[in-house]
């Protein structure tokens, strides 16, 4: 595949041209997170969206019920991840300069 | 033998008429329909949404429309919905 | 949180958005809105706005220069995105087709 191209054909496509890279994943239950997509996953991408993250960052959005709710942000990190696919929002790659 | 309408073709007759769709959650739309297909995906014109909240209801304008089928619970043809 | 059971997961094969004898469905709608701007709502009320670069048979959806708009206000912008198709309520024209 000629990465230059910034045509894609299908959704996925995004995801195959940001293998090794870090991208930002926003799960259900307001979980967001960046972390390395692992290139040896790919097959497991296609089919769920299940996907294999590196070198994992994850923000936790922890809203506390009460008067006046307030939102509190827990952060860890993790060396490497399984994310099951069904959990899955939103995949964004990185930025790149076209 | 009552003759059998098939709740497609139902459906397929209200393609150019206002639909009422009513969602599994407390949300609805209305719409003139354009088209459809086997998973009930629903093309939809000049449509509005209406959000029932415990504040009130929240309407929204919205052109040309693709509205997932996975979500839907109910369609009634030839109604204005909530307002009417 | 929209808490009703989880659509059919990816895991049959791709269903394709069949084609239907008149016009006015989902896939001529897909046709015309590939590459213009669009509204993309989710069940749980989150939008995302930007160009629909393209879609599959799961309503999975690539946008470019999307923003996520939050009860009215933008909480997030990305270059591009990966929308998983169980999650999208709706797709809307946000412009002229």
């Amino acid at each position: 595949m000629d990465p230059s191209s910034s045509g894609i054909q299908e959704p996925f496509d995004l995801i195959r041209l940001s293998l090794s890279e870090r991208v930002f994943v926003k799960l259900r239950g307001d979980r967001e997170m960046t972390g390395i997509l692992h290139v040896r996953a790919l097959k497991h991408m296609m089919g769920h969206m299940n996907l294999i993250l590196s070198d994992v960052e994850e923000t936790i959005m922890i809203v506390n019920e009460g008067e006046q709710a307030t939102v509190s942000v827990a952060k860890r990190k993790m060396g490497m991840l399984f994310v099951r696919g069904d959990g899955v929002i939103l995949v964004s790659p990185p930025s790149r300069t076209q | 033998m009552a003759s059998q309408v098939l709740p497609l073709e139902l459906i397929d007759k209200c393609i150019g008429s206002r639909i009422w769709v009513v969602m599994k959650s407390e949300r609805e739309f209305t719409g003139t329909l354009l088209g459809f297909d086997d998973f009930v995906n629903m093309v939809l014109e000049d449509v509005t949404e209406y959000e029932i909240t415990p504040q009130g209801t929240k309407k929204t304008k919205l052109a040309q429309t693709l509205l997932n089928g996975n979500n839907i619970c109910m369609l009634i043809p030839g109604s204005e919905g909530p307002d009417s | 949180m929209d808490e009703s059971p989880p659509p059919p997961d990816n895991q049959s094969p791709p269903p394709p958005l069949p084609p239907t004898g008149h016009t006015g469905s989902p896939t001529d709608f897909l046709k015309g809105v590939v590459g213009k701007k669009v509204i993309v709502r989710l069940n749980s009320g989150v939008d995302y706005r930007g160009v629909l670069s393209c879609l599959d048979g799961y309503m999975n959806i690539a946008l470019e220069q999307t923003e996520e708009h939050v009860e009215g206000k933008i909480t997030n912008r990305y270059g591009d995105a990966f929308i998983r198709g169980n999650n999208v309520l709706y797709i809307s024209a946000a412009e002229e087709l």
